[in-house]
């Protein structure tokens, strides 16, 4: 990759990582507390709330492991970072 | 210069191997279920159970000798993504999180969720924030890739003595469960149990080490995987009719929530604090299943699942399973694996303990006479749960389970056949041998790379190397062993306590040793040794009860003093060093050579001119 390519790439990177974790660790940290008032509702059979914290966390969790390595080879590819293949 | 062949790399028949090993497992289950069947002698079975799949394990060990290091140390580095995913998730829930973890699901409930959202989160951060760069610089060991890092011998040292503490741990909790699964299904003592494991670890790790573990861990996966298919599927096709657990398990809960209530489990709240998951031992039902925060409090759930996140990102015995894909891409795909793969398993275990909850559900609503159906007897007189007819009218309180044996119990209390159980007792051996032969493999790479040659960037020759870690593979296994039968303690404790030191130490270095280019060798020492101690001393109070955090949640507070210590001591004593910069600017880059052996080929050059 080119030199004046560095910082730049670096940068798209750390958004990167910032967009795909802070949303999911808030997601993480809050979820749980208000499973209680969730379990009122249904889903599946399921209440809600602990569907959301198995089921939906675990989905959750896929979809942001999945976008990210998507986002992050877009970004190697668009500043010539990517392995030679 | 061009060096990623992996395409070429990749032996295109793997498919077909573990296909075979699949086929083989699921022909000892079914001839097993035959033999019952036939009423041939209940003991043979056991022997086929246990010995049968071991076999096969050592054979594949064995079938993949090798002496070169790159094999040795990091399995050529040409595991697909979706085998080191299968290997990362089974490894990190290991024999614990199936066995002990269906207990802490269907004691706790809902609180049991840490175990899981934890692991997820820990594989989220670990595909973002270290494993690609990891598998980038190539190190075959965590202190290796600081020691080279940072250009340090003594970070080196450091980092060897304190990723060692939290692997022994981890192998000492894996033996004891494999152990204790092995002594159930075989009926022999316990210390014999641990030998006999340590003995196939040492047979299936020693000929090849990094490589032999892979490919003999690869079909111990899909053995623990089968088993806990097979059994938990079949339970729920004569519950629900559908064999997908992981989904049809919901009108179940939505009945335990109606009828546990009814039936004297009230709703209980703890201490914001409380991190009361299940020790070992029988355990009553007390709190209905989906209730929230009865053993463990709110804050203490929030603090848990970033305690096991750290632990997991940067667990020393995990992250080298990056450094052996073909490619940063690959290593990144192979989180997705990992995360896929761990989720499914959790909720498997989950819908285990609901399935279980709903036979126990059943017999209390239906059972309040004398006459206590067949398959309650049957768990009794295999040991998973005692009745205690003294208290009075039958219900709950009557009721005892031991918690890590509620997976063997739910095929019996289905009406299945024995066979059903061996096969989860199977799983739960093969489940505990990977974890532990992750662990041991580490740990024995860890103590021969950067402790006894630590002193050196130079390596001794090939054939020297080789031969001081297969040494160190079977010392580690042995003091393992020791471990279990010294000090003997529960499982699922050692691995949070594992995971706190992990993550209070090493998370926040390695973190930082990536993400902030500033951080320096001084700072790395001192983050790893603050967030150790402070990590260890909160464990000793916690299990002492000079502090009112538990023990198994202390190792949390060293997180915090070791990213805030690497920082100030990097700020104030800022030191820069060519080498470090380089370093660090080619380690965020995909492209490019392998910085481990780029670094291995210079000091050789280096060594050459001078002589």
């Amino acid at each position: 990759m080119e030199r004046k390519e560095r910082k730049p790439y670096w940068r798209s990177t750390k958004w990167q990582l910032l967009a795909s974790l802070i949303p999911f660790l808030a997601v993480m940290v809050v979820l749980p507390l208000y499973a209680e008032q969730l379990n009122a509702n249904r889903f599946l059979g399921f209440p809600l709330g602990y569907f959301l914290s198995a089921h939906g966390f675990f989905l959750i969790a896929v979809v942001t492991v999945a976008s990210y390595v998507n986002r992050q080879n877009a970004i190697d590819h668009w500043h010539g970072a990517h392995e030679d293949t | 210069m061009s060096f990623s062949t992996h395409a070429r790399l990749v032996n295109p028949r793997l498919g077909t191997y573990f296909s075979i090993f699949a086929a083989l497992f699921s022909a000892i289950f079914l001839l097993a279920l035959i033999s019952e069947a036939l009423s041939i002698e209940d003991r043979w079975l056991r022997i086929a159970l246990f010995a049968g799949p071991l076999l096969l394990y050592a054979t594949i060990g064995i079938s993949v000798t090798t002496s070169d290091p790159l094999e040795f140390f990091a399995a050529g580095r040409r595991v697909p993504a979706g085998y080191t995913g299968l290997l990362l998730a089974i490894t990190a829930s290991g024999a614990t999180f199936l066995v002990c973890g269906t207990g802490a699901f269907f004691v706790s409930g809902f609180d049991a969720l840490v175990l899981m959202i934890g692991g997820l989160t820990g594989f989220v951060v670990m595909a973002s924030t270290l494993a690609p760069f990891y598998r980038k610089f190539g190190a075959y060991t965590v202190p290796s890739y600081l020691g080279r890092r940072f250009d340090s011998k003594a970070l080196r040292i450091v980092a060897a003595m304190v990723v060692a503490v939290p692997m022994l741990l981890v192998l000492a909790a894996e033996l004891r469960l494999g152990a204790a699964s092995a002594s159930r299904l075989t009926g022999m003592d316990r210390d014999i149990a641990t030998l006999v494991l340590v003995v196939v670890l040492a047979v299936i790790l020693v000929p090849g080490g990094k490589r032999s573990f892979t490919w003999a861990g690869v079909a111990q996966a899909v053995a623990a995987l089968l088993a806990l298919a097979v059994c938990v599927a079949t339970v729920s096709t004569i519950v629900t009719s559908l064999p997908v657990p992981q989904l049809t398990h919901g009108p179940l809960v939505r009945g335990l929530v109606w009828h546990e209530a009814n039936n004297g489990l009230q709703t209980v709240s703890t201490w914001p604090l409380a991190f009361g998951l299940p020790g070992e031992g029988l355990h009553r039902l007390t709190k209905p299943y989906t209730a929230p925060f009865g053993a463990v409090g709110p804050i203490a759930f929030a603090l848990g699942s970033i305690m096991i996140a750290a632990g997991i990102a940067s667990a020393p015995w995990l992250l080298p399973r990056a450094a052996a894909t073909p490619g940063v891409y690959e290593a990144r795909k192979s989180l997705g694996w990992a995360t896929v793969l761990f989720g499914i398993t959790m909720l498997t275990v989950s819908s285990a303990a609901v399935f279980m909850r709903d036979y126990v559900l059943d017999l209390v609503m239906n059972q309040r006479t004398e006459e206590l159906p067949q398959w309650i007897a049957s768990i009794v007189s295999f040991g998973f749960a005692t009745v205690d007819k003294s208290v009075g009218e039958f219900g709950y309180q009557s009721l005892s389970f031991d918690r890590d044996a509620v997976l063997f119990a739910l095929p019996l209390a289905a009406g299945l056949p024995k066979a059903y159980v061996y096969l989860a007792m199977t799983g739960a051996i093969a489940a505990a041998l990977l974890a532990a032969g992750a662990t041991t493999v580490s740990l024995a790479a860890v103590l021969s790379e950067d402790v006894v040659q630590g002193l050196t960037w130079d390596p001794a020759t090939p054939q020297s190397r080789i031969w001081i870690v297969r040494g160190f593979i079977v010392a580690a296994a042995l003091a393992g062993s020791f471990l279990v039968s010294l000090a003997p303690t529960d499982p699922l404790q050692l691995v949070l306590w594992a995971l706190g030191l992990t993550g209070a130490s090493l998370f926040p270095v390695l973190a930082l040793s990536i993400w902030w280019k500033r951080l320096t060798r001084g700072g790395a020492m001192f983050g790893i040794i603050s967030g150790f101690a402070i990590a260890s001393l909160a464990i000793f109070a916690g299990e002492a009860g000079a502090i009112s955090l538990p023990s198994a949640l202390a190792g949390i507070l060293g997180l915090p003093v070791s990213t805030a210590v690497a920082m100030i001591v990097s700020s104030f004593f800022p030191e820069t060093s060519r080498h470090d910069l380089e370093v660090v600017r080619d380690i965020r880059v995909p492209g490019g050579e392998i910085i481990y052996d780029r670094e291995m080929r210079r000091l050789q050059i280096k060594k050459q001119t001078r002589s």
